[in-house]
């Protein structure tokens, strides 16, 4: 028995309106944090650790302020948040159902007698009375329904009964969003991927929420055939493109020429293209073979990594390690970094035999190469070979977001644009004034233009009906100033 | 509770702000025309030329409506509403133009944002009159727009080409819907405001709630420009025309000096009204708050001179930096944010100040307090969905540009609490009958969400918004 108690104890706390606006005040409150204290996900590690002491940062890591929007704290409110909507709603449904399902058609009595919105007129004919009801009902865009049983003859006439609804749609669109949200919270992934010009990935690098990096597979090889970018004339930035084949289980699925804001979709994985560079691997060199210190007229040629290029007949030049920044140690060259700073080759001058005589050529210490060879070289120009930077995410609950939203606009017109309108009219005998044609109204919002409209109704009533007693209006004031 | 109309004013006085207004408006417009004539500064219709004209049907319009609001004189509302409407017909050009030579819709910079907002703000104020009766919202809306458009002329105007991630349909969708549901909030704010007046709050609590919205402007920029006695402005690169950076996202700031103490003075000067206030309700004397109110013209007084001081400072000066060597030029581009600040707070003072003279005159002729509150609601009606959608419409052109439709960025984050501020207006309504004052509270604080993250965000917070 204690257990069903508590149960209904939190059953209608969930449920009521005023557990609603307090969990809406907190979330507002702890979303508001998170926009004032830097978020690990968002932020770069070292201005997170320049902007705040050790100490701060410290608790602010403990306390999750740094990331709140995936702390646990969060997601239970959001959780909260969710139930409170999903029981308020179960818990008014069978009322509104109900109200849905048996409109009140026939009025009874002490409904007529205590509904705000009414009017009586005199009237002689009874049947004209109703006909003349119909006529000024239609007139003003009400549909209209004769009741007729043993007793008495009523018109009944109602507009947007749906509108009862409007606001568990709205709450419904509400929940499929969080839905969405979860789902790709659960099961969904973003990351970045670098793709090589003219080569294949298909690892991404997921960014953690704690700032951390981890790879992941994708369920397919995206490979790179060109990327691009075009400038405005003034150098800032117009457009980035890539060419992309989607290569899955070894055949080419998809192909696409995607640009920012145009991404390429496969599999429920997006491509987005978020940026290109030029990476630390080397392109082609231009070389410059000379046949000497004096020789000004050097043969001009471009080779890439691990190529080959004929100079003459005899000889031909081979490009056997490229380093973009250097440095040497117990003998050996190695990389320093990718940034392209201080950049090494290793060069094989290769003859017709197949014998490589192998030499070092740094430009920036002395741009020829140094060792008394057939042919020296210089370096006079370089291409970096270029990458295509991809943002990669799956996201399955996009299609929930979505259609919530689309949800939610509808409901959001049905609240504020559709509105319930009932109009009754019955003859019935009063005790002080004889015959009288009773006519009620009530609506569910917007209720001075409702009121405007019934007030309209009843006056073109009782002109065309009723002696020129024009109808005594009972009930609270029609009209608003 | 309905207060009676307002009686028939002599109408002789009328004439003289009538005549004297279409005076000037005519030597303006005269004026302009010789200047596009000798210069040849582009077509009659061109954008600047029209941008000029609906300047000055606006002031006109101001200048009517604020007769209007001072006199209650009604025919001034009639030639009010002629000016606002030639003048929105003007800046409907001016735009359309801009569209034109732009080859996309005006909303990509400061510039063009301004120019949307002013082309909307026309057009709700001719709404608010026409259809729900509201004859005094020119009063500030019509000033509002003026001091935009003059606001404009300090921003660079060239069209420039989009970068990558603007080039999208979506951006003008979200943007023209961010643009309406922000001045029907605005405009929801300004009907919450004027039910205050007619539900009788008290002129004191006008007062302190006025004086404290300055010192929060000037605790805000105090707290985030005062270096050691100067002003930090944002340094301005006169070729390039914009703001200089020193790195990725980060503005070069310029010192002013003496600036600075010339605005914690400012901000001390704002602080003096509430705490006079505060003395008059604690020991229950009525004097202090006269007093209050002298402050409150002390403080107007001050932000005015101050404003002085730095347009004039700041307009073509060379002052050091603390990050990098050398003197770097100032201009008042470059701080469009402390200005709006400035001219905000001034303009509210003013408000209150007429408040303060003309309680009555202005009770008289605004709708009853029931009418107002019911439009209050009937506003936010309009503005909420509209907030919805420029949500939605954010979520799915980050989703196309971004990979993700949302990643809790501050600007994100605080659109979706201005959502649950009006939704909790929404519910207190609907739910739980909240009418009246408590309404109009909170259709007040949903305002101020509004004005933190349009203006809050971008300035104070750091994120990927970083484009308006």
């Amino acid at each position: 028995m204690a257990v069903v108690s508590t149960w209904n104890k939190i059953y209608r706390t969930l449920a009521s309106v005023r557990t609603g606006i307090i969990l809406l005040l907190v979330t507002v409150l702890f979303s508001a944090v998170g926009t004032v204290i830097l978020q690990r996900p968002t932020t770069d590690a070292e201005e997170i650790q320049r902007s705040y002491s050790p100490t701060t940062l410290m608790w602010l890591d403990r306390l999750g302020l740094t990331d709140i929007y995936h702390t646990w704290y969060f997601l239970t409110l959001l959780g909260l948040v969710s139930l409170s909507i999903i029981f308020v709603s179960i818990d008014r449904w069978p009322n509104a159902w109900r109200f849905y399902a048996r409109p009140y058609r026939r009025t009874e009595p002490h409904f007529r007698a205590s509904l705000p919105l009414k009017a009586t007129i005199p009237v002689a004919d009874a049947a004209k009375a109703l006909e003349a009801t119909e006529r000024a009902f239609r007139k003003h865009g009400m549909p209209v329904e004769r009741i007729v049983d043993s007793e008495e003859v009523s018109i009944y006439s109602e507009k947007h009964r749906f509108s009862v609804f409007a606001v568990y749609v709205v709450h419904a669109s509400l929940l499929l969003i969080f839905m969405g949200g979860i789902i790709d919270g659960l099961v969904g992934y973003r990351g970045f991927m670098q793709v090589l010009k003219g080569e294949s990935a298909n690892k991404i690098t997921l960014r953690g929420t704690d700032g951390s990096s981890k790879p992941r597979e994708i369920p397919f090889s995206v490979r790179c055939d060109n990327v691009g970018m075009e400038t405005y004339e003034n150098g800032a930035p117009k457009k980035y493109w890539s060419d992309l084949v989607i290569v899955d289980n070894g055949r080419e699925a998809r192909k696409k020429h995607i640009i920012v804001n145009d991404p390429m979709t496969y599999r429920g994985v997006k491509l987005y293209q978020a940026s290109m560079g030029e990476s630390g691997k080397m392109d082609k060199v231009e070389l410059v073979a000379a046949r000497g210190l004096e020789d000004l007229n050097g043969k001009r040629i471009w080779v890439g990594l691990n190529e080959t290029a004929a100079i003459d007949d005899n000889y031909s030049v081979r490009v056997l390690r490229f380093i973009p920044e250097y440095y040497v140690q117990d003998g050996e060259v190695f990389q320093k970094s990718e940034n392209l700073v201080d950049p090494a080759f290793q060069l094989a001058l290769v003859d017709k035999s197949g014998a490589e005589t192998r030499m070092w050529l740094i430009p920036r210490k002395a741009n020829v190469t140094l060792e008394e060879t057939p042919y020296r070289f210089a370096a006079s120009d370089i291409k970096m070979a270029k990458y295509t930077g991809l943002e990669v995410s799956y996201q399955p609950g996009e299609w929930a977001v979505w259609a919530g939203v689309v949800l939610m606009a509808l409901g959001l017109g049905i609240v504020f644009y559709m509105v319930h309108m009932r109009l009754w009219a019955v003859v019935v005998q009063d005790p002080a004034n004889g015959q009288v044609l009773w006519i009620g109204g009530a609506c569910n919002r917007n209720r001075d233009k409702f009121e405007q409209k019934f007030k309209a109704i009843v006056e073109e009533i009782g002109t065309e009906v009723g002696p020129p007693a024009s109808g005594k209006k009972s009930g609270r004031e029609l009209a608003h100033v | 509770m309905s207060r009676a109309r307002a009686e028939q004013q002599p109408v002789a006085g009328g004439n003289m702000l009538l005549v004297s207004v279409a005076l000037g408006m005519a030597f303006l417009l005269i004026w302009a025309l010789l200047n596009v004539a000798k210069a040849h500064t582009g077509p009659i219709y061109g954008e600047s030329n029209m941008l000029f004209v609906s300047l000055i049907f606006y002031a006109g319009a101001g200048a009517l409506y604020m007769g209007f609001g001072v006199t209650g004189i009604e025919r001034y509302v009639k030639f009010a509403s002629i000016a606002t409407a030639i003048g929105f017909l003007a800046n409907t050009a001016a735009a359309g133009h801009r569209w034109y030579i732009a080859g996309r819709p005006p909303f990509s910079n400061m510039y063009e944002m301004l120019l949307s907002f002013v082309w909307t703000v026309a057009l709700l104020t001719l709404i608010a009159e026409k259809g729900y009766g509201v004859k005094i919202i020119g009063s500030i809306t019509m000033p509002i727009s003026v001091v935009s458009v003059i606001l404009m002329q300090l921003m660079p105007s060239d069209v420039r080409p989009l970068v990558p991630a603007l080039q999208s349909t979506w951006l003008h969708v979200h943007v023209s819907l961010a643009m309406l549901s922000y001045a029907a909030c605005a405009v929801s704010f300004a009907l919450a405001m004027m039910f205050l007046i007619q539900d009788d709050m008290k002129t004191e609590t006008f007062q302190v709630l006025t004086a404290i919205s300055m010192a929060v402007v000037y605790i805000s920029i105090v707290a985030t420009r005062f270096r050691s006695g100067g002003l930090a402005v944002i340094g301005w690169d006169f070729n390039e025309k914009s703001e200089i950076f020193v790195a990725q996202g980060q503005r070069l700031f310029a010192i002013v000096p003496d600036l600075g103490w010339i605005f914690v003075l400012v901000l001390l000067s704002t602080v003096i009204p509430i705490a006079l206030y505060f003395v008059a309700r604690f020991r229950n004397d009525e004097n202090f708050y006269v007093y209050a109110n002298r402050g409150m013209f002390l403080t107007i007084l001050l932000q005015a001179m101050a404003l002085i001081v730095f347009v004039l400072r700041v307009q073509n000066g060379a002052y050091p930096s603390a990050e990098v060597q050398g003197l770097f030029r100032s201009a008042l581009p470059a701080s469009p944010f402390l200005l709006s600040g400035m001219v905000g707070s001034i303009f509210a003072g003013l408000l209150f100040l007429l408040m303060l003279w003309r309680r009555e005159g202005l009770q008289k002729m605004l709708p009853s307090a029931d009418n107002l509150d019911q439009v209050t609601y009937k506003t936010i009606g309009i503005a909420f969905p509209l907030l919805t959608l420029m949500i939605a419409t954010g979520a799915y052109w980050a989703n196309q540009a971004w990979g993700s439709y949302w990643s809790w960025d501050p600007k994100e984050t605080w659109a979706a609490i201005t959502w649950l501020v009006y939704a909790g207006y929404l519910h207190m309504r609907i739910t739980r009958g909240w009418r009246g004052r408590r309404a109009a509270y909170f259709a007040i604080l949903g305002f101020a969400v509004v004005i933190f993250t349009f203006f809050g965000v971008t300035y104070l917070l750091p994120g990927l918004h970083a484009y308006s």
